[in-house]
């Protein structure tokens, strides 16, 4: 005798077999082969794996931009590099400029231990005697008669057998 | 043969899409069909890797002949024919290779022509890490096996089965009817434990009873 057929229950849907198929665990690929199969499928229309929709309109925009960008920032760091010590030297030098304007004699012999006033704050180190007395002739001449004066006094205390002349009166 | 069908499913309006260049539509109808037809590998085939590698092969062909896609049937009976078509070649080279390596062998004592996936041993394997059902579902001939995975994870009618596997009718109707007879028995066990806790229960009654009778 034929079993009681359980087919046509079946394909009328929600069966208990089919309820407790879907009750069983539902395994899906890894996300390393959904990739790879992504990628396959854009690579055979021939666009990179990774574009997607908005990437690839932006792409025409992106290339020029990223290129002068490029090109901008190369040529800013070269006249950085060809002029950007040069620039630094002159406002170093600027106050040196100053004071061999205001003293004729200093610009043909310079003092040996001019370099010295940088680093040493011994008074006598720091300026050699023409050189103080001329800045001070040079304050004298501005006008600034109480800088001029602190300035001797200083001068005195690092060199007190140095004759100082008339710089001593106020005009 | 695919035969000529009903108007166009989402499915297939998606491949024709993709025929014509979007790659969105295929990304689209990738997430709708790829759990399906990679459980419907895994359980064919019954190993990760090789379910990984057929589910590659499946998708990589259906890419490779888009150009040559017409939306004549339901886009899942396109996709799953081929994935019929992959199953069986791996089942034959897997066959093929194991004949090989046994003919190389000539010390070794004959085996019975079971391909691996179908050894007991390797059945009770991987039915450890299954239910009942899947474990049963593991047991089942190939062909029934495939009938059911086809309705269950695709909802293919038995016309469409019949279509995909290229056979008749009466051929799916058939291994689907003894697919279902056998997995609906695997649900038998499951009653078990709910008579046996009835007994106990019962027989806990009858004691308690017995004991209010003598104190």
């Amino acid at each position: 005798m034929e079993p009681p057929d359980d087919l046509d229950e079946y394909l009328r849907g929600d069966s208990a077999l089919s309820r407790q198929y879907r009750r069983e665990s539902a395994p899906t690929p890894p996300h390393a082969l959904d990739r790879r199969v992504l990628g396959l499928s854009r690579g055979a229309l021939g666009l990179s794996d990774g574009a997607h929709g908005p990437a690839r309109r932006l792409t025409p925009w992106l290339a020029p931009l990223a290129f002068a960008a490029s090109v901008l920032l190369s040529v800013a760091l070269v006249l950085a590099i060809v002029f950007g010590p040069q620039t630094t030297q002159r406002v170093d030098d600027a106050p040196r400029l100053v004071r061999v304007a205001a003293h004729p004699d200093a610009s043909a012999n310079p003092p040996l231990n001019r370099r010295l006033q940088l680093y040493s704050s011994d008074p006598k180190l720091a300026r050699a005697p023409s050189v103080w007395l001329a800045d001070i002739a040079a304050l004298r001449r501005a006008g600034r008669n109480s800088e001029a004066d602190e300035e001797l006094r200083r001068f005195h205390s690092a060199y007190p057998d140095y004759s100082t002349g008339d710089l001593a009166i106020r005009p | 043969m695919l035969e000529p069908m009903e108007p166009l499913d989402e499915d297939a309006k998606l491949m024709v899409r993709y025929r014509d260049g979007d790659a969105d539509a295929f990304s689209t109808l990738y997430a709708r069909h790829k759990g399906p037809l990679y459980r419907y590998l895994l359980r064919q085939v019954r190993n990760a890797g090789a379910a990984s590698d057929l589910f590659q092969d499946v998708w990589s062909r259906l890419v490779a002949t888009r150009s040559r896609y017409e939306a004549r049937a339901k886009f899942a009976t396109y996709l799953f024919h081929i994935a019929h078509n992959c199953t069986i070649d791996f089942f034959r080279r897997d066959l093929k290779m194991r004949r090989t390596a046994r003919s190389d062998d000539a010390d070794t004592q004959a085996e019975p022509e079971v391909p691996e996936y179908q050894r007991p041993d390797g059945i009770a394997e991987f039915a450890e890490q299954q239910s009942a059902l899947l474990a049963a579902l593991g047991a089942l001939p190939q062909e029934q096996r495939e009938a059911f995975l086809l309705h269950e994870e695709t909802g293919l009618t038995i016309e469409e089965i019949a279509r995909v596997t290229q056979v008749g009718v009466e051929t799916a109707k058939s291994r689907l009817r003894y697919a279902i007879r056998k997995l609906k028995k695997s649900l038998l066990p499951a009653e078990i434990p709910v008579r046996r806790y009835g007994r106990e229960r019962f027989e806990q009654h009858a004691i308690n009873g017995t004991a209010r009778r003598l104190g």
